[in-house]
């Protein structure tokens, strides 16, 4: 049976996962530089190794308060076509293996702006992953609901 | 097979460098048809790409190449005249070659270009000549075919020759003179050894031969090696080829493997910074020694990778003389080229940055400045026009300057046209000056023209010229006299990875604005200098012109984080225009390696990229030309700035300007008023009251620390302190800095005149920033009666 690893994180108690071929690395980083006028899904500019990352702030594509970004946020940094790019969520989980003929369409409950965000979902115990997408999850230029 | 894709490319590469060296012979060659050096050089050239093709079974690249050729030999051999028609079809047949070039490039192969039409062309124009032209041209091929083998071998060394000779200041039409030092340097070793009595034939041929079966020795060396001839030989042949040691000592780079070197510099310069900034609070005169020398280096190593980068913009003007050719005989003008500076060194990213907006106003150059025959001969000029290029280093910036000599621009016509278009308002029109109405060519859609023509215009604008040149971080600029010609200049960056920054802060958050654009900085107190308000506009009087303001937190859609007092203004030159930028504070200037931003922020337009500071934050570049646009008044307090507007003096003497150092800051000090520099030991410094004082030639001299006259924290103690002398009627005060650097001259119009009442301003030197001192207010805190005492003096006499 084909399997995919995913890499887990939460944002507002919601397990979410993108499969590890996406994600660069993962790292908690404290030290942002705002981008004034920049959309509100923009949550800054960091240093990664001489490299400037623009962060993507995940609470505000759901349609969540912001990350007060006063503090460490830990990054989920993806592979990205030309440029590698961070994804701001609340925590980190573990990387979990998934068998492909557990997924399953969004539930139909699932409403608001994750709607256009998630693929589709997949039970890990008793809980429920929403596999994320990852260009429109990182796609700054979007009309967000927030 | 790999071995064979290798040669190809490196025929590619050969190739296009070849043809840009053809066109520009080519446009010589029709000014000066009776040059054989010339014609010789380009026979020889298309003989050795047909060659090479031949070799690689590009047969139609060959068999294009072989019309060409003979076509070029009849003119060598005199057979037939050079005249413009033949020297435009042998352009086509370059321009069939290049099509040819680029399908091989792209695909592997020749694909279906169609070259049957040129030449068809080449041979109408032999025919014409002389109807029983078939049998010299026919006679070629087996000359080619013989030689084919040597072709392949020179092709190398021909390419590599032309390189030194590319750095040579030339006009394009000067270009014969170091064409004809190249048939030496061209020959093999072989012939000028035989020649030399050297080395005799037969054993030439035999080493040949063995180079052909795969000895890799050079030719000298396997005669020398067989004794067939003598060091003193080849020693003197090797001379005899001239250039040949300059071409066995460059090698060829790849632009990946330069570009990755230039990142890794950017690395270290960043490190560098940090480390200094460590240093500095270190305390350790050990790491503080390392550093600094760490520092040398670095700088040295950063100049050196960016050296290896740099290529004569000849390489950009070689395309040109052609493009002008063909463009004036389109025209039914005649147009001469005359290029200054081409050995003028640039970052090859901007080379090719710069290629399109200068190709653009050469052509409008053509098009649009420089008059027809007729109307040249009404207005007495000669009926050739010239085109000028120029180019030349100018305080870490490179200037490119194109000039004709044509009708030049009708300031009127432009203003009158701006208005037309609803640009500008009437009024306020009436009022711009002639420099800020030529900007307005730089605007979408403009043209003065009265009637458009098929060759400018074609896409491309000024508009379009002035974002591309602003994209790369220069500036351009037009200047017009009515009747004798304009010139257009564009100022561009030596390299665009790293830039003299000057970082701000506003809000919290630190900018860098590039040091090119900024012109002064102005410390608003709020009693002295002050923010006024026009229209509700924030406006600031500097020197009596009122400066438009915008405030950077406004502008940034951020809430306000400051007043009118205690804050900056960062003066800057963007957009045609002068601008005073309202910002928290200002921190310092340093080098910055400029990264790009993510393409998600390239429509907000307010941000020319990021870097990363000292301390490892993300900061972001502002983009000079944005702000400025932003700094635009309303027509309504435009009226109301101009109406309180006096007359302003233009100024341009030159002052001599002490440079210093005290704290961090750069202090600039006037020194037409400074009597000596002198140097006091540290231990003969001594106290009178609340007063340092210094014993001098037989009398005390009160010092005044600049460090605590402008509130910066004083450097270490050395064994002796640096002093600025003053000497006025009898009386001497010293100014006591850190160190002196230099003396620098500055035109007065460029900085800010210091107001009795205390102004300091600043002006750049040397990509700095460095203040400038209120002498008058310096010397009174040292001696309060120094300039009133000779006066009471003489009363109470």
């Amino acid at each position: 049976m084909a399997t995919r690893q995913y890499a887990t994180f939460e944002v507002e108690g919601a397990l979410f996962g993108i499969g590890v071929e996406h994600v660069q690395e993962v790292l908690s980083f404290s030290e942002y530089t705002t981008v004034p006028l920049a959309p509100a899904t923009i949550g800054g500019l960091f240093n990664l190794r001489g490299q400037v990352i623009a962060a993507v702030d995940l609470r505000v594509r759901l349609g969540l308060p912001r990350h007060a970004m006063d503090g460490p946020v830990m990054n989920v940094i993806l592979r990205g076509d030309e440029e590698p790019v961070s994804l701001l969520v609340d925590r980190i989980g573990e990387v979990i293996e998934l068998d492909a003929d557990q997924f399953e369409p969004p539930p139909d409950t699932l409403a608001g702006p994750a709607r256009e965000l998630v693929l589709g979902t997949f039970k890990v115990g008793d809980r429920l992953m929403l596999a994320l997408d990852v260009d429109a999850a990182v796609d700054t230029n979007a009309p967000t609901a927030a | 097979m790999e071995d064979f894709g290798e040669i190809v490319q490196e025929f590619l590469v050969e190739s296009h460098e070849n043809l840009d060296q053809l066109d520009s012979d080519l446009v010589t060659l029709e000014r000066d048809p009776q040059s054989r050096e010339l014609l010789s050089s380009i026979f020889r050239t298309i003989h050795t790409i047909k060659g090479t093709s031949g070799f690689l079974a590009f047969g139609r690249l060959e068999t294009l190449a072989h019309a060409g050729e003979s076509l070029l030999s009849r003119l060598r051999d005199g057979v037939q005249p050079v005249t413009q028609e033949t020297i435009s079809t042998l352009l086509a047949m370059l321009d069939g070659v290049r099509a040819l070039l680029a399908t091989i490039e792209e695909t592997g192969a020749e694909g279906d270009v169609p070259v049957e039409e040129i030449i068809a062309r080449v041979n109408r124009q032999i025919a014409a000549a002389k109807p029983a032209a078939a049998k010299p041209a026919a006679a070629k091929p087996s000359a080619g075919k013989a030689s084919r083998g040597k072709a392949v071998k020179t092709s190398r060394k021909a390419v590599k020759t032309t390189a030194p000779a590319e750095t040579a200041p030339a006009e394009a039409s000067a270009a014969a003179p170091h064409d004809a030092a190249e048939p030496d340097a061209r020959r093999p070793i072989g012939e000028l050894l035989v020649e030399g009595g050297g080395a005799v034939d037969t054993d030439v041929n035999w080493a040949l031969q063995k180079q052909n079966a795969g000895d890799e020795r050079p030719l000298g060396s396997i005669l020398l090696d067989e004794g067939k001839t003598n060091t003193g030989a080849v020693n003197e042949a090797l001379a005899a080829q001239g250039r040949r040691a300059v071409a066995d000592s460059s090698i060829r780079v790849d632009v990946d493997l330069l570009d990755a070197l230039m990142n890794l510099v950017g690395e270290l310069v960043l490190v560098r910074n940090q480390l200094v900034r460590a240093a500095d609070e270190a305390d350790d005169p050990v790491i503080v020694r390392t550093t600094q020398r760490l520092n040398l280096i670095t700088s040295e190593l950063q100049e050196g990778i960016m050296k290896t980068r740099m290529q004569p913009i000849e390489q950009l003007w070689m395309k040109l003389p052609r493009v002008v050719r063909d463009l004036s005989n389109a025209c039914g003008k005649q147009v001469k080229v005359r290029m200054v500076g081409a050995e003028t060194e640039l970052d090859r990213s901007l080379l090719e940055a710069v290629k399109d907006p200068l190709t653009h106003l050469v052509r409008n150059a053509v098009d649009h400045g420089i008059e027809d025959l007729s109307q040249r001969a009404a207005a007495g000029k000669p009926a050739e026009g010239v085109l000028t290029l120029r180019a030349y280093h100018e305080s870490g910036h490179v200037t490119v300057e194109v000039t004709d000599d044509g009708s030049g621009i009708n300031v009127e016509k432009v203003r009158a046209k701006a208005v037309e278009r609803g640009v500008v308002g009437a009024d306020e029109a009436a009022r711009m000056e002639p420099r800020e109405v030529m900007m307005q060519v730089f605007q979408p859609g403009f043209s003065t023209a009265d009637q458009v023509t098929n060759v400018s215009g074609r896409g491309v604008g000024m508009d379009v010229v002035k974002t591309n040149i602003e994209r790369i971080g220069g500036a351009i600029d037009v200047e017009s006299t009515l009747g004798e010609g304009t010139t257009w200049r564009l100022t561009i960056p030596l390299t665009l990875a790293i830039i003299q920054a000057l970082t701000i802060e506003s809000g919290g958050e630190r900018y860098v604005v590039p040091q090119v654009a900024v012109h002064e900085l102005v410390y608003i107190d709020g009693a002295q200098t002050r923010i006024e308000y026009v229209s509700g506009a924030p406006v600031y009087r500097l020197r009596g012109k009122l400066l438009p303001l915008v405030r950077l937190d406004t502008a940034l859609g951020r809430p306000t984080s400051s007043g009118d007092e205690g804050v900056y203004i960062v003066v800057l030159q963007g957009d045609g225009r002068r601008f005073g930028v309202v910002v928290d504070r200002v921190l310092n200037t340093e080098e910055v390696v400029v990264k790009a931003l993510t393409a998600r922020f390239k429509e907000l337009g307010v941000y020319a990229g990021a870097t990363i500071l000292g301390d490892g934050k993300v900061a972001l570049i502002l983009d000079v030309a944005s702000l400025a646009r932003r700094s635009r008044l309303s027509p309504a307090s435009e009226r109301a700035v101009e109406a309180e507007e006096p007359a302003t003096p233009v100024g341009g003497a030159v002052d001599r300007l002490l440079i210093t150092t005290v704290g961090a800051r750069r202090v600039a000090i006037p020194l037409d008023t400074v009597t000596r520099l002198e140097e006091f030991a540290a231990d003969k410094l001594e106290w009178v009251g609340n007063r340092e004082v210094v014993q001098y030639r037989g009398r005390i001299l009160p010092l005044v620390r600049l460090s605590a006259l402008l509130g910066v924290g004083m450097a270490e103690q050395g064994e002796a302190v640096s002093a600025v002398v003053y000497t006025q009627a009898g009386r001497s005060v010293a100014l006591v800095v850190d160190t002196i650097v230099d003396i620098v001259e500055s035109s007065a119009d460029e900085r800010g005149e210091l107001d009795d009442d205390g102004l300091i301003g600043s002006t750049v030197v040397a990509q700095r920033v460095t203040e400038l001192l209120d002498v008058r207010r310096a010397i009174l805190a040292a001696d309060p009666h120094f300039y009133t005492e000779s006066d009471s003096a003489l009363v109470e006499a």
